[in-house]
């Protein structure tokens, strides 16, 4: 990009409610159908009638995928007119990302609800055979966003490291059950495996295809990245990395939020063809303006910057968890504070913590426009 | 003597799931939630019993994390931010000390459903070790962290006292952080020795069995020091414990081996299981056999609710084989 501090988001974006009730076939509020065309007012959406005329309907063959195509559509211009240079859709045609991957694969079996937190759980699958790709799992949903973008996009992937640590590894554990006697060591090797099979048979062939269709960029997601912080752990996650992106003509980044910083700048050096490393800070800072002691959430950018990581941050300058909207000068005291410990501002993407799907549509689009704002505000003061 | 039963919080089933988040949605009233902790309640009671576990906890269902109560009803600390608990994929939401720490009233007796523990069976309650809260806490209170955990320590000790006069037999005092991260070698010894203090002031004057679970590390890394931890019994999670150390060592106190793996949904072979355990106490008692209990590693709620049930009827047959052989 020739422009100093591009502007990204990181992922996901609310589905909003029509989106979700059509998709499920319930029958639409006046309002519901009035919020959809006012957005789709706001963004500039074509041929609105018909996506009345689709959500006055009943069920019919194709609505589901007319609306994907629909809320893709939305997202993609919602990113276009808050003013962002990197788009993708906000992962509309997902469930989520853990669900969306693990259902269209082979091999794997969903167990049922564990806890998460108080009254907060996951739905968590078992391997219980080698993983094999059965169908496309994010290639559709790129091609039609490249279709209706002449921004730069980023995809973002599900990192294999994070899918495996969501799932019970019954199929490799059995394998090695009897194998070695150690039930540590079997553990890991038995992850280990199952890791590999899984980036070899499912998450290449995939990029692969991405690739292929004219994917330039892709954004490997690892939230579980730093769960295990034990050194043979982050070892492994490193060579799921640089596994997953070895020998592919493609910029790759790695996105990882809420987690140990300390472990993973450590390890961050390591990280092969990772142009880019997206992070999440806002959410640890305060919220006064300034360049000074207030910047105490980017503290951590400097853990990064001792164990020599040479890539580009993707810096999160807006808090996903909060419904204040960061001004725009805070924006911009957040970047300048950075450039002023790396020294060198190309190295700056200006992006959110982690994906916005937890916002409103309304808070997100007003948070994103500061973040745009911030970003030129920063690049002004550098002139 | 070999016997079994659980280590901690079990699942709740898909039922009570379901009732939990539509109760969140605001759809049904605290009572009708209240009345399905009740009867999943009984049915985790029941599941023990019929498993044949030797004892019995209530499931501890409605405990959100194994410091909430004490969070919740201790004089001095509020509820923190979401925390990751160790390796998992789970969170607790993290004490913050706030002032001087004071038991006001019983803690877990209040969120133990009584009426429904088993007449003719012995009871088993578990309580967060003052080591773990303390290391877990964010502490804006005390100057010296000791002092917090002896602090604690005497709260834990007049929880097990008021758990004894209530029927509980067992007692055990849940400590991941103390095998979690390695100690510092330089801290090491005076460390193990802080905790052995406060140990001692946890269990003084009580007449429960006292078990130490250590759990989501080695716990060799803790020998020999914890062999001599004025507790009755000490909790081993086999998933995490390098088997050649600890087989390096002669106990002359009982054992909880965490031989079930509660974070992996595969049913174990029972044939290896059996093997393995054998092993590990004839190498460990030297000079003749302590109380050996077989358990899960963990609490088992990282499992969905079948699953645990089909790992608990596992623990029990393997227990019986090896009262066979021993």
């Amino acid at each position: 990009m020739n422009k100093l501090f591009p502007t990204q988001e990181v992922g996901s974006l609310a589905k909003p409610r029509w989106r979700i009730k059509g998709y499920r076939g319930k029958p639409l509020s006046k309002e519901e159908i009035a919020e959809a065309v006012d957005w789709g007012r706001k963004l500039g959406i074509e041929n609105l009638g018909e996506l009345v005329k689709l959500l006055s309907k009943g069920d019919s063959a194709g609505r589901k995928s007319a609306l994907l195509e629909w809320s893709a559509k939305y997202a993609i211009r919602f990113f276009e007119t808050a003013g962002l240079d990197i788009v993708f859709d906000g992962e509309q045609w997902r469930s989520e990302m853990y669900e969306h991957v693990i259902r269209k694969t082979a091999g794997f079996k969903f167990l049922g609800y564990v806890k998460s937190f108080d009254y907060r759980y996951f739905n968590k699958a078992a391997c219980i055979d080698k993983p094999k790709y059965a169908k496309s799992f994010y290639l559709d949903e790129f091609l039609f966003t490249k279709e209706n973008t002449k921004k730069e996009i980023k995809v973002p992937f599900t990192g294999a490291y994070t899918l495996v640590d969501w799932t019970f590894n019954e199929y490799y554990e059995k394998k090695f059950s009897g194998k070695i006697r150690d039930f540590k060591r079997r553990k890991f090797e038995a992850k280990r495996d199952f890791l590999f099979d899984l980036i070899k048979e499912v998450i290449r062939p995939e990029i692969s295809k991405l690739i292929d269709a004219g994917a330039k960029w892709i954004q490997i997601d690892e939230p579980a990245a730093t769960t295990n912080p034990a050194d043979e752990e982050m070892k492994l996650f490193v060579e799921s990395f640089n596994e997953t992106v070895k020998g592919f003509n493609c910029v790759f980044s790695l996105h990882n939020c809420y987690s140990n910083y300390e472990v993973l700048a450590r390890h961050s050096c390591e990280l092969r063809n990772c142009s880019q490393l997206s992070l999440e800070f806002a959410n640890r800072d305060s919220r006064q303006t300034g360049t000074g002691n207030e910047r105490t959430g980017y503290n951590s950018i400097k853990l990064f910057e001792e164990h020599s990581f040479q890539g580009n941050y993707g810096l999160g300058v807006v808090d996903v968890h909060t419904n204040f909207v960061e001004p725009p000068e805070l924006v911009r005291d957040r970047i300048l504070y950075v450039v002023e410990i790396i020294g060198d501002p190309s190295r700056i993407y200006v992006s959110t913590d982690c994906g916005l799907r937890t916002r409103t549509w309304e808070i997100s689009f007003r948070k994103l426009k500061n973040m745009v704002l911030g970003a030129e505000l920063a690049r002004k003061a550098l002139e | 003597m070999i016997g079994c039963y659980v280590t901690g919080v079990l699942p709740r089933s898909s039922k009570l799931i379901e009732k939990t988040r539509t109760y969140e949605r605001g759809k049904i009233s605290e009572k009708e939630l209240e009345e399905s902790f009740e009867k999943a309640t009984e049915s985790a009671i029941k599941a023990q019993i019929s498993a044949g576990l030797n004892y019995i906890t209530d499931g501890m269902l409605k405990w959100q994390d194994l410091f909430r109560p004490f969070t919740e009803n201790l004089k001095g600390i509020t509820v923190g931010s979401l925390t990751r608990w160790f390796n998992n994929n789970t969170f607790y939401r993290q004490p913050i000390i706030t002032d001087y720490v004071e038991r006001e009233k019983g803690v877990v007796n209040n969120m133990m459903q009584l009426e429904k523990l088993p007449k003719n069976l012995p009871w088993k309650a578990i309580l967060p070790a003052p080591y773990t809260f303390v290391s877990l806490s964010e502490n804006q209170y005390y100057k010296d962290e000791a002092e917090f955990m002896f602090k604690f320590a005497e709260i834990i000790n007049e929880e097990i006292k008021s758990s004894a006069e209530i029927g509980f037999s067992y007692i055990q005092l849940s400590d991941p952080a103390l095998v979690y991260e390695p100690l510092a070698p330089k801290f090491r010894k005076d460390k193990l020795a802080l905790v052995n203090d406060v140990l001692e002031t946890a269990v003084k004057g009580t007449s429960v069995k006292t078990c130490l679970q250590t759990f989501f590390g080695d716990f060799s890394k803790i020998l020999p020091e914890a062999l001599d931890f004025p507790v009755d019994h000490l909790g081993i999670d086999l998933y995490e414990t390098d088997f050649e150390k600890l087989k390096e060592y002669s106990f002359e106190k009982g054992v909880a081996l965490g031989l079930i793996d509660s974070r992996s949904s595969l049913v174990e072979e029972q044939d290896e299981l059996v093997a393995a355990a054998k092993e590990i106490i004839e190498s460990i008692y030297r000079s003749g056999m302590e109380e050996v209990f077989i358990c899960p590693n963990c609490d088992l709620d990282f499992l969905p609710w079948e699953r645990a049930e089909e790992k608990m009827k596992v623990i029990s047959s393997v227990t019986k084989r090896l009262r066979e052989e021993f």
